[in-house]
C-alpha cells in the first residue's frame, strides 16, 4: 500500500512540475501551450536517448531541458508578433509533430513500442526496495528548487515586466520593456521545467512509448493551474493534488462497476476533465488562490494606517 | 500521377473549407478560435453513422438531418459553455473550447468505443475526365460542399441574418448602437457553423474512417485553411482550404504519408514568417 502511494505521489510531483511550467507560460505570461504533451514527450525522449547512449542522468535531464526550451522558444518566436491565439494553434501543431515522429522514427524512438531499459538516477545510493522513497525525495528536491527559482523571477523586475506584458503589451512596451525577447525567454524558461518534468516521467516508468503523452496530460494541467489560481505557486500544488486525487479517483470507478473497460475509463478521466475544466473557467476563474502582488504597503509602510490628526 | 494527386487535393480542400468558414466565422463573430471545431466534426460523423447504418437511412438524408441535429447541440452548448463565459477573455474561451473538444470526442468514445466506423454507401461508377479519374464518394463529396458554400455565400452577401453577421463582425458596439441585438446574432451563428461543421462531419467520415479522432485529425489543417485565408474571410478560408488540400496531398508525394498532417503545420509556420495577415486578412502585429 506505501508502495502505492509513493508511484500516486510520484506522479503529482511530476504533474506539479508540468503546473509550475504552465503556470510561469500562461498563468503569468499569458501564453497558451495547447503542445504541453508534446513538449513532456520531447523532454521524456531526449532524456532516455541520452541516457541510454551512456551519458549519465544529470545529462540526460540537462539535455530535456534544452531541447523543450529550445522547442518553446522556437514556437513562441514565430508567433509571438501576432495575437496569443497564434501561439496557442502553434503550439498544438508543434505537439501533434513531436507525436508524429515518436509513433513514425522506428530507428529512433522505438515507434509503437517505445524505448525500454531507461537508466534511473542515484540507483546504487540505497537498497532496491526504498529506491522509490528516494525518488519520492529527489523529485520533492528538484520541485523546491524550481519553486524557489520561479518565485525569485516572479518577484524579480523580468517577472513584474512579463506580468505587465500579459495585462497590455502596448503600455510595457511604451515604457521601453521588449515585450518580444521577453515573452520568448519565459515561454523558453518554461519549456526547461517541461523538459525535466518529461525527463523524470523517463526515469521513473524506465520506458516510455507514445500512449502515455495523450492530450490528457494538457487538459489536467490547464486544469490544475487554473484551479490553484492562475499565476500563484502555492495554490498551484495544492490544484494539482485535487485534480490528480480527483483522477486517480476515477480508477475505482473501474473497480466499482465490471462494465466499464480501459477506453471507457479513459474517456470518462477525459470528460471529468474537460467538463471540470470549463466549470472551473466559469465559476471558480480566480481559483484558489490569487496571484503576488506588490501592495502600495510594502512601499509605504505606514500607508494602511489612518493618518494622524 | 501528379494531376490526379491535385484533384484528390483539391478535393479534400473542399472538406477542409466548410469547418475552416465554420471557424472564421465564430473566430469574427465571437472573437476566439473554436478548437472544438474538431471534436463538433467527429459528433456530426456519428449522428449521421447512426442515421445511416443503424437507422438504414440514405446517406444525403442522413447528412441533412445529422447537421440539423449538430446545429442544436452546438447552440446548447453555446448556452452552457460560452454564453457565461461572453465578456471574458480570448484566451479564457479558447480554454474552455478545448475543455468542451474533451468532453465531446470522449462521449463518443465512451458510447461507439474506439473501433473504425465506415457508412453504408453503394460503390459505383467511376468518372473519368482525361487523365483524372473521380469516384462517387467525391462527386458526392464536390456536391455537397460547393452546395453548402453557395448557401453559406447568400446567406452572408444576401440576408439581413448576413448584413447583421458582418456588422457584429466588423464593430460590435456600432452593431448594438444601431439596435443589433448581438446575442441573436451569436445565437444564429452557433446555427449556421453548426449545420456547415455538420456537413463537414459527414464527408470527412466519408474520407477517412469514423473514428473519435476522425474530427481531430483535421484540426491543425482546418487551423492552417483558416489562417492562410486570413482569420475572419470566409472567402478567405476557401481559398485557403483548397491551397492547403491540394499541398497535403502532394506532399505524400514526397514525404512518407504519416506526416500529412505535419504539412499544415509547415505552411502555419510559413504564413506567419512570411505573411501573418494571410491572403485576404489583416492582423496586428507586436513591435
Amino acid at each position: 500500500m506505501s508502495g502505492y502511494l509513493v508511484t500516486i505521489l510520484i506522479f503529482v510531483g511530476i504533474a506539479i512540475m508540468l503546473g509550475f511550467a504552465l503556470n510561469l507560460q500562461w498563468g503569468t505570461c499569458g501564453m497558451v501551450n495547447f503542445g504541453l504533451a508534446g513538449f513532456f514527450s520531447l523532454g521524456a525522449y531526449t532524456a532516455a536517448l541520452v541516457a541510454l547512449a551512456g551519458a549519465g542522468t544529470l545529462a540526460a535531464t540537462a539535455a530535456a531541458a534544452l531541447a523543450c526550451a529550445v522547442g518553446c522558444a522556437l514556437v513562441a518566436t514565430i508567433s509571438v508578433r501576432l495575437s496569443d491565439e497564434y501561439l496557442a494553434i502553434m503550439t498544438l501543431g508543434f505537439g501533434e509533430i513531436i507525436g508524429l515522429v515518436a509513433l513514425s522514427e522506428d530507428w529512433l524512438t522505438g515507434g509503437s513500442i517505445g524505448l525500454s531499459g531507461i537508466p534511473r538516477p542515484l540507483t546504487g545510493l540505497v537498497a532496491d526496495k526504498n529506491y522509490e522513497f528516494l525518488f519520492l525525495g529527489l523529485i520533492i528536491a528538484v520541485l523546491i528548487a524550481i519553486f524557489i527559482t520561479l518565485e525569485l523571477l516572479l518577484r524579480s523586475p523580468f517577472g513584474r515586466a512579463v506580468r505587465a506584458i500579459r495585462e497590455d503589451d502596448t503600455v510595457a512596451a511604451t515604457l521601453g520593456k521588449n515585450v518580444i525577447s521577453l515573452r520568448i525567454k519565459a515561454f523558453a524558461v518554461g519549456g526547461a521545467i517541461i523538459g525535466v518534468a518529461g525527463a523524470f516521467h523517463a526515469f521513473y516508468l524506465t520506458y516510455i512509448d507514445p500512449s502515455q503523452f495523450t492530450a490528457t496530460v494538457t487538459g489536467y494541467t490547464f486544469m490544475a493551474v487554473i484551479f490553484g489560481g492562475r499565476g500563484s505557486n502555492k495554490g498551484l500544488v495544492a490544484g494539482a493534488v485535487i485534480i490528480m486525487s480527483l483522477i486517480e479517483g476515477t480508477r475505482f470507478l473501474k473497480d466499482a462497476f465490471d462494465a466499464i473497460d480501459a477506453p471507457q475509463l479513459a474517456a470518462i478521466r477525459l470528460i471529468v476533465v474537460g467538463a471540470g475544466l470549463i466549470l472551473v473557467l466559469i465559476y471558480k476563474p480566480e481559483g484558489i488562490a490569487s496571484e503576488y502582488r506588490l501592495k502600495s504597503a510594502s512601499f509605504f509602510p505606514a500607508a494602511d494606517e489612518k493618518p494622524a490628526k | 500521377m501528379v494531376a490526379q494527386v491535385a484533384f484528390n487535393g483539391l478535393i479534400t480542400g473542399l472538406i477542409l473549407a466548410l469547418p475552416a468558414i465554420a471557424l472564421t466565422l465564430t473566430y469574427s463573430i465571437l472573437r476566439f478560435p473554436n478548437f472544438a471545431i474538431g471534436a463538433m466534426m467527429t459528433v456530426g460523423a456519428y449522428l449521421a453513422f447512426v442515421l445511416n447504418v443503424l437507422l438504414h437511412w440514405p446517406l444525403l438524408a442522413a447528412a441533412v438531418l445529422s447537421s440539423i441535429f449538430l446545429a442544436a447541440i452546438l447552440s446548447l452548448a453555446d448556452r452552457a459553455v460560452f454564453s457565461p463565459l461572453r465578456n471574458r477573455s480570448s484566451i479564457t474561451l479558447l480554454v474552455a473550447s478545448i475543455g468542451l473538444s474533451f468532453v465531446l470526442e470522449n462521449v463518443v468514445r465512451l458510447i461507439f468505443g474506439n473501433t473504425a466506423r465506415s457508412f453504408d454507401m453503394q460503390l459505383g461508377s467511376v468518372y473519368e475526365f482525361g487523365v483524372i479519374r473521380a469516384n462517387r464518394e467525391q462527386a458526392f463529396t464536390a456536391a455537397a460542399a460547393l452546395t453548402a458554400m453557395i448557401a453559406v455565400y447568400i446567406i452572408l452577401a444576401h440576408t439581413s441574418l448576413g448584413r447583421a453577421m458582418r456588422a457584429v463582425a466588423d464593430n460590435p458596439s456600432l452593431a448594438a448602437v444601431r439596435g443589433l441585438d448581438g446575442e441573436q446574432v451569436i445565437r444564429k451563428t452557433w446555427v449556421v457553423t453548426g449545420l456547415l461543421i455538420g456537413a463537414s462531419g459527414v464527408l470527412a467520415g466519408i474520407d477517412r474512417a469514423i473514428d473519435p479522432q476522425l474530427g481531430w485529425s483535421y484540426l491543425i489543417s482546418v487551423f492552417a485553411a483558416a489562417i492562410l485565408g486570413g482569420l475572419g474571410s470566409p472567402l478567405g478560408a476557401v481559398l485557403g482550404a483548397v491551397s492547403i488540400g491540394v499541398a497535403e496531398e502532394m506532399s505524400t508525394l514526397v514525404i512518407s504519408p504519416n506526416y500529412r498532417e505535419a504539412t499544415g503545420f509547415f505552411a502555419i509556420t510559413v504564413i506567419l514568417l512570411l505573411r501573418p495577415q494571410g491572403i485576404l486578412g489583416t492582423a496586428r502585429l507586436r513591435k
